[in-house]
């Protein structure tokens, strides 16, 4: 596989900047803007606050021709990034999501899944993760060139992939950089099947034990994880964090309004389609059946936005196959949106489905920013899930209903009547309640944390400034 | 555009070529189906083309095609077509569809190099949108992408010379060829040959083996593979080589002299397949090895045994092999064998069913007894009996495995019996009793009873004796030799062991014999295997009529079946054949099959036992305990260890050869008064030993008190 070493002799970091007094953190995140992948929203914004915290924040994540094998670029999401974050870009792609058929060995091309099945037992003996262990060197190799062309203060790490933990311990075992753990979803916890992934005295349970050991905290997404870590590990509950995805302002409209009465209502769905394939159809039964029996639903559309697949299979897997056989059922597939280009889809929206996978330990980004947009929210997703928690308070929400295609039918209609019944004062009522999830809201106090942790009270130019959620991210995007 | 298989995804597949067609592309498709059945949509939107079929390029082809890896056949078709040539060479952007269609497209993109060539729908439309975004790039000659690539042109040369070799050497080693004796012979000089690589010989050997079959020449073909394994290393080819000349002679009776070899290389394909994680693969070759070496006609059908000669030797190769180590994995138990609590009955649990001949006296024995509670596991109920069914090969390939979903079926279907008991009887050493040893058995205490065939059999080795607490033996000599067969038994994790004779109400047998003349006839029970060897008993007659003929013999049971084997056959020939010259004199009498024995043994005067194998010959006992007076052949397969026929019995009854045992016959028979003491001392030696109101104590001691240690 292509791990970055042939490329790597050739690899220019970008010059690091001189900031006086500024403390250096390497912001170890892959999948950084312009990556066009849910996690980028929550990097973007750890990035900014640790800038605007008076740290050099040096965010390293791979090139951008990786992104184009996986699910392409949002150069939108770019715009938004603080101008003082130096981003590293490392030459490592996924092999596996190579489309070129003249890069394959007459191997590859015979035995297409021996050829990956090999990959991914190379891949874990050199990490125990089957898709990115084999980044393993190059990811160690740059953090300690990082280290020696300007000495690093703080290692804020955010999986997946997990690799990352592999460059993290060599910095710390080398040079004793204290780093953070932005776990996000958890590892050994299993988020969709609701149990353990991998036993403590696993390969990766060792990684996992030796990591959270010596760092400085830990952040996860959602309480229902943070539990499962401060559980496993009890000695390490107090590094704990919750620090949830929460939604970025500048994605949600300023108001939203009632669907008039002489237009056909219009449900969005927005995110990537890697969803399990029967629940994505019990969504689309459950859609045919409420189309068919609610009059203020046959000429409704389901705008289902986001991208469907990965490398060859870009468009063409199963979930492609069942949106297509569903067009006649008023299912549109637009494709991927890019970020800026968010805050319209919701204003033409005037109901959201909530479809997710997992359960209890699974909370999923995509909540918080349907319930800032005030508009009503159908749950597609277990009963005891995350989100439901979350959506609790929400007063537009058809509730959780499991996945019974005839239940789910039910909260269509409700969400359709809500569409059309539910006033200005209700919206904002329920725009209120999630502005709680505000993603500054979300890191301003864990990274005022870590900066006084590693720094001591304050920092180096003080905490960072709260501001109105989103304002700073609109105004470089030159949107407010 | 390649597909090499049918779509899953019609409606993408259409909603591709529609949007292609809106970017003003041609788009033409090959595949390897009839897309007008299977995606009739997409023909009516890009020029679709079925890839030449096997049975349009002829037999040759055909034959290339199966023996091909499946991600090349594809291309084998491809490569023959006009039309994919035609088109491929003009084609802009070549795409495989699927992973099917991978190395097709590789290939046309080694031929064709001018053409992106990628995998996927949307990267198809990539390279589409990039080509029209700079169409002059693409336009423009470059050396890097003018004629074919230099890799494919040699591969192609080596390719065509390698097919040419193939060809020639499948002509010289076919069918065909070998009805030609010059040819038979430089195939049988060039496999013996000093210095041929072991793969090649190997393949030439069988290759030719197979054709001279094929041709007629079955002996020059079985002196070729002689010929060809003297110099083999590889065990599994010599196997592979010698097999069909293995199955050939057991088929005609005759025990091979190659037969370990052939298990020998079975073993060592299990263990390759073993090494690679593989037990469902390891499974056959295992059983395969198992039919050799424990095959009837090395064992049953024959008056000796390779087996009874030497088990440690003749086991080794099994014991020795990775396979035999893994079957040999003790996977022991959470919790010992607990004995029961005072204060509540004692509970056993018998197997039965399929063979209660043995265990009748003991059920009711503890059925009757106070304090004892029994529940019978019938295994031929609708319930249990589809645990059992193909139970061999799902128990190899569990103790290969080491789990398997039939160890679950057996728990689910036997757990809450064998929970319930304290005791676990299972009388015969076979199926189920392995099969009970899949399972935990928690805290009860296992307890298995071996007779004779199943020391000779795969079943010991199937079973987990880690498992077992204990092991009951009919005979010492049975002991000695199944533990020499069975070095798990000694083990430390290993069963105790125990010598108990079977429970024989012996007292039915005894009835007085009103005739003086009984004493000249001579009686044998049971023929209906060749281990009782009657020939010796024919033998033993000839002997005392030659000197007195008035001298008979009485032969009670059903005839021994020629349809067993071709050995029985042959043996059943000879018989036959000696039974025609005595029947008719009235000097061997066959009584045939009888429910009445103790009746049928009033008039015999003397009791045989011929047979060359036996655990303790229940039989012989009976005949003892009717009064007539015993007379036991050494039995051969045991005669000389320190156990056999001669400590078993008082050493008077025993003998070596039908001359001795004529000469026994003549001197207790010699007189009324001789003949009777004889044989009521022999019926008190019985009585007093074996009859199942003195044995039953042994039972009690066994299954009623805390175990102690190996008797």
């Amino acid at each position: 596989m292509n791990n970055g070493r042939t490329l790597w002799d050739s690899l220019k970091l970008p010059r690091p900047r001189r900031s006086g007094s500024r403390p250096h953190m390497i912001y170890l995140a892959i999948g950084f803007p312009p990556a066009a992948k849910s996690c980028a929203y929550r990097m973007r914004e750890t990035a900014n606050q640790f800038a605007a915290a008076g740290w050099d924040v040096t965010a390293v994540t791979i090139v951008d021709e990786a992104w184009e094998r996986e699910y392409g670029l949002d150069h939108t999401l770019a715009a938004g990034v603080d101008s003082r974050v130096r981003v590293v870009k490392l030459p490592l792609f996924r092999d596996d999501l190579e489309t070129d058929i003249r890069s394959f060995t007459e191997r590859r091309a015979l035995a297409h899944k021996d050829y990956l099945a090999d990959l991914r037992k190379q891949n874990l003996k050199v990490f125990p993760e089957p898709v990115f262990g084999g980044w393993r060197p190059a990811l160690e190799k740059a953090l300690l060139q990082i280290h020696r062309e300007r000495p690093v203060d703080l290692l804020v790490t955010t999986c997946a992939p997990y690799v990352n933990l592999s460059a993290t311990w060599k910095l710390w075992e080398t040079h004793q950089v204290p780093y953070v753990v932005d776990f996000r979803d958890g590892w050994s916890v299993d988020v969709i099947n609701n149990g353990e992934a991998f036993p403590k005295e696993s390969v990766s349970g060792q990684w996992e034990i030796k990591l959270l050991t010596n760092a400085v905290a830990i952040w996860n997404v959602n309480e229902p994880i943070s539990r499962w870590y401060r559980e496993r590990y009890p000695e390490l509950a107090h590094k704990m964090r919750v620090v949830r995805n929460g939604y970025d302002a500048s994605s949600i409209p300023a108001e939203v309004h009632p669907a008039p009465e002489d237009r056909p209502l219009t449900f969005g769905y927005l995110g990537a389609l890697n969803l399990p394939v029967p629940l994505l159809d019990a969504v689309l039964k459950g859609w045919r059946t409420a189309r068919a029996e609610d009059p203020a639903l046959a000429d409704a559309r389901f705008e289902v936005r986001g991208h469907i697949g990965a490398a060859w299979a870009r468009g063409d897997n199963a979930h492609a196959e069942l949106l297509k056989a569903a067009a006649a059922d008023g299912v549109v597939v637009g494709g991927s949106v890019p970020k800026a280009e968010v805050i319209d889809l919701y204003s033409r929206w005037d109901a959201v489905v909530l479809m997710v996978t997992g359960g209890r330990y699974m909370t999923s980004g995509k909540v918080y920013e349907y319930m800032a947009t005030g508009l009503p929210v159908v749950s597609a997703h277990e009963a005891d899930h995350d989100a439901s928690t979350v959506l609790s308070t929400y007063p537009l929400w058809t509730g959780a209903v499991g996945l019974d295609p005839a239940e789910l039918a039910g909260a269509f209609r409700r969400a359709a009547a809500m569409a059309r019944t539910a006033d200005q004062a209700e919206r904002e009522k329920a725009r209120a309640e999630a502005r709680q999830y505000a993603r500054e809201e979300q890191l301003i106090p864990a990274v005022r944390e870590v900066t006084e942790l590693v720094l001591g009270t304050g920092g180096s130019s003080g905490a960072p400034q709260a501001s109105p959620a989103g304002a700073r991210v609109l105004a470089r995007e030159g949107r407010s | 555009m390649v597909l090499g298989a049918v779509p899953g995804r019609v409606a993408v597949l259409t909603d591709a070529l529609e949007q292609f067609r809106a970017l003003g592309v041609t788009v033409r498709v090959a595949t390897t189906f009839d897309p007008a059945q299977k995606i009739p949509a997409a023909t009516e939107l890009a020029e679709v083309h079925l890839l030449p079929t096997a049975k349009e390029l002829g037999p040759r082809f055909g034959r290339m095609i199966k023996r091909a890896n499946p991600g090349r056949r594809p291309w084998l078709r491809a490569q023959r077509d006009p039309w994919v040539r035609r088109h491929a060479k003009r084609a802009d952007v070549l795409v495989a569809l699927d992973a099917q269609a991978l190395h097709t497209v590789w290939q046309l993109a080694q031929r064709h190099r001018r053409a992106d060539a990628v995998y996927g729908i949307a990267p198809a439309l990539r390279a589409v949108e990039k080509r029209a975004a700079d169409p002059a790039r693409y336009r423009r000659p470059r050396i890097a992408t003018v004629g074919p690539s230099p890799v494919v042109l040699a591969s192609a040369t080596r390719s065509q010379t390698v097919d040419l070799a193939k060809r020639v050497f499948e002509a010289s080693t076919g069918q065909k060829a070998m009805k030609l004796s010059p040819l038979r012979w430089f195939w049988h000089r060039a496999v013996a040959a000093p210095g041929v690589p072991e793969r090649f010989r190997g393949r030439i050997a069988k290759r030719v083996h197979r054709s001279m079959h094929l041709a007629g020449h079955k002996s020059s073909a079985n002196q070729l593979a002689l010929a060809a394994q003297g110099r083999l290393k590889s065990a599994t080819t010599k196997g592979h080589l010698l097999g069909p000349i293995v199955e050939a002679e057991l088929n005609q009776g005759k025990l091979p002299e190659h037969l370990m070899t052939v298990a020998k290389g079975q073993l060592k394909a299990a263990d390759g397949f073993l090494k690679k994680r593989n037990p469902g693969k390891a499974a056959p070759h295992v059983l395969r090895a198992f039919d050799l070496m424990f095959h009837r006609i090395a064992h049953f059908d024959g008056v000796s045994s390779p087996l009874a000669e030497d088990p440690e030797g003749f086991l080794a190769p099994l014991h020795r092999s990775e396979v035999g180590k893994a079957l040999a994995t003790p996977r022991g138990r959470r919790a010992p064998a607990e004995f029961p609590p005072a204060g509540r009955p004692h509970r056993m649990l018998f197997f039965t069913g399929l063979n209660d001949n043995f265990v009748g006296s003991i059920i009711s024995r503890y059925e009757a007894m106070p304090g004892v509670e029994v529940r019978r596991l019938n295994l031929v109920e609708e319930s249990i009996r589809p645990v059992l069914s193909n139970g061999r090969t799902n128990l190899v390939h569990h103790m290969l495995a080491g789990t398997s979903k039939r160890a679950e079926e057996v728990q689910e279907a036997w757990g809450d019996h064998v929970a319930w008991a304290d005791t676990v009887f299972v009388d015969w050493c076979n199926l189920p009793a392995a099969m009970l040893t899949m399972i935990d058995p928690g805290t009860a205490r296992v307890i298995i009873r071996l007779h004779s065939f199943e020391a000779f059999s795969w079943w010991p080795h199937l079973t987990d004796w880690s498992r077992v607490d204990d092991v009951v033996f009919v005979s010492e000599h049975l002991r000695d030799f199944t533990l020499a067969a069975v070095p798990r038994l000694r083990a430390p994790q290993g069963p105790r062991t125990h010598v108990l004779t079977n429970a024989m109400e012996l007292h039915r047998y005894a009835a007085p014999k009103p005739s003086a003349d009984a004493r000249f006839t001579l009686g044998l029970i049971g023929l209906s295997s060749l281990a009782k060897d009657p020939r010796w008993a024919l033998a033993v007659l000839r002997e005392l009529r030659s000197r007195d003929e008035r001298y008979r013999l009485k032969l009670i049971g059903d005839d021994l079946r020629a349809s067993l084997s071709p050995a029985v056959r042959a043996y059943v020939a000879q018989l036959d054949a000696e039974l025609a010259e005595l029947e008719p004199s009235g000097a061997v009498v066959r009584t045939g099959r009888t429910e009445d024995v103790p009746g049928a043994l009033t008039d015999v005067g003397v009791i045989l036992s011929t047979s060359v194998r036996e655990s303790f010959h229940c039989g012989l006992v009976e005949g003892a305990a009717s009064g007539a007076v015993p007379v036991v052949r050494d039995w051969p397969f045991f005669a000389g260890r320190p156990h056999s026929a001669r400590n078993l019995f008082p050493s008077d009854w025993v003998v070596s050869t039908p001359e001795e045992a004529a000469e026994r016959i003549l001197a207790v028979t010699a007189s009324e008064e001789t003949w009777r003491e004889a044989g009521r001392s022999a019926a008190s030696h019985v009585l007093s030993t074996w009859d199942w109101s003195v044995t039953q104590k042994d039972f009690d001691r066994l299954l009623l008190e805390p175990p102690a240690g190996t008797d």
